[in-house]
């Protein structure tokens, strides 16, 4: 998971490395995921949230393409 | 407390304390536990996803959010430098701390140096944006590349 400048450059970095440009994630999102990953990472009962509480997560921040179903 | 959950904590615990992840010796001798009973903590917690080993020495590489190997991705936080695992990661070590964060990483495209900060609980508004090169499902399947 990669930071870019622009669109642009995402645009440009794929084509050079053949990979399919994705859906992109905006610097808000990207805090909501950090958060709902590792707000309480640091305590007793931390764990990595499961395939239904991620979808969750997805759709609360607005990621709902087909890239983010999860099949774990 | 369940020993793994004494692992896990000693282990983040350490981490965010000096910045550097902790060998399974290390973790033993802090909890005056076997090595061997460590290492098979260190193989249930990466089960769970809570740690990435390295392949030969099964020791560890990735306590999520943190590195313990260098990344482009540097955070210094508190008067403490880390390393992140990726772009999402970088802003995981503000929310696992709780503290205000600065990071040094680059355009994954040219290079160039770009700069990303939490301050009071929030991302301060920059430009840049993130992209995901694999698909929600197959994070795992390699995540070191991921």
């Amino acid at each position: 998971m990669l930071l870019f400048r622009s669109e642009d450059h995402v645009h440009r970095w794929c084509l050079a490395n053949d990979v399919p440009r994705r859906p992109l994630v905006s610097l808000e999102q990207l805090w909501g995921l950090a958060l709902a990953w590792y707000e309480n990472r640091l305590t007793e009962e931390s764990r990595r949230p499961g395939p239904d509480e991620m979808g969750e997560i997805f759709g609360r921040l607005g990621l709902e393409d087909p890239f983010w179903q999860v099949r774990e | 407390m369940e020993f793994d959950v004494r692992v896990k904590l000693t282990i983040y615990g350490t981490i965010a304390d000096t910045g550097r992840a902790p060998t399974a010796a290390d973790v033993a001798a802090t909890l005056e536990s076997s090595l061997g009973a460590v290492r098979e903590a260190f193989q249930r917690l990466a089960r769970k996803r809570l740690l990435v080993l390295e392949p030969d020495t099964f020791e560890i590489r990735m306590a999520p959010p943190f590195s313990a190997v260098p990344t482009p991705f540097a955070v210094e936080a508190g008067g403490k430098s880390y390393f992140a695992n990726c772009v999402w990661d970088s802003l995981g070590v503000a929310a696992a701390l709780h503290r205000d964060i600065d990071v040094s990483t680059r355009c994954g495209c040219c290079g160039e140096a770009m700069a990303l900060a939490v301050r009071h609980g929030a991302p301060v508004p920059t430009y840049g944006i993130a992209h995901f090169a694999v698909p929600a499902a197959h994070w795992w399947d390699d995540i070191v590349y991921t």
